[in-house]
């Protein structure tokens, strides 16, 4: 493989990256409307197997934003794909998860919601958009690089 | 990023004939970059913008300037 060929298989691999966040966390957000395990008049209904699967998949969603893995293609196709510009759109996606996160935290505090909010739901309402919105973040970034013109 | 800088990336770029993917193996970085950098929406860092300036045969000023 040439180095001419690194740049492009990067860009290739760049490219699937970008669709790949946004396809998993498509597939994340609608299990999410799907399960509405919060808001409900029984309480907050995420239990068991269910919360942990929750946690791991917002985790890894937001894992999805680091300048990591590729550890398959090699040290140069590794550095190209998480070069400078996409360790920076990472650090803008985390930095726009924080200030959704703080401003949920705030609404949540602020809101009355007529009955007790545990923290469970409480981690619930504040990590699910954060999880959905930094890598939909990240991938819009990404996908603008790309964009000739 | 945000900030606005003027470049020259492109016309350097295409005066030496060069494709955005093969200046961005000269310069070790992803096409996505040079990209970004050419159309405004990226401000390259120092150690980048002194890269891009070897690589072309040129000096940071010539390539970049405040509006």
């Amino acid at each position: 493989m040439t180095s001419r060929n690194d740049v492009e298989f990067a860009d290739n691999i760049s490219r699937r990256r970008y669709l790949a966040t946004i396809g998993a966390t498509v597939a994340f957000l609608g299990a999410q409307l799907v399960a509405r395990p919060v808001l409900g008049v029984e309480g907050f209904q995420l239990e068991g197997f269910r919360r942990y699967l929750w946690a791991i998949n917002a985790l890894g969603l937001i894992a999805l934003t680091l300048p990591i893995g590729g550890w398959i293609f090699g040290r140069r196709i590794r550095s190209l794909v998480n070069d400078e510009i996409s360790r920076g759109h990472g650090r803008m996606a985390t930095g726009a998860g924080l200030w959704v996160a703080i401003l949920i935290a705030i609404a949540i505090l602020l809101t009355p919601l007529g009955r007790r909010c545990s923290a469970a739901e409480a981690s619930y309402l504040i990590v699910t958009p954060v999880a959905v919105i930094v890598p939909l973040y990240f991938a819009w970034l990404e996908a603008r690089a790309h964009r000739d013109g | 990023m945000g900030d606005e800088l003027r470049n020259r990336l492109r016309e350097e770029r295409s005066k030496r004939g060069l494709t955005q993917a093969e200046l961005a193996d000269l310069v070790g970085v992803s096409r996505k970059t040079i990209n970004t950098v050419e159309n405004g929406v990226f401000i390259p860092s120092t150690v980048l913008a002194l890269r891009l300036a070897a690589a072309l045969k040129t000096t940071v000023e010539s390539l970049f300037r405040l509006p």
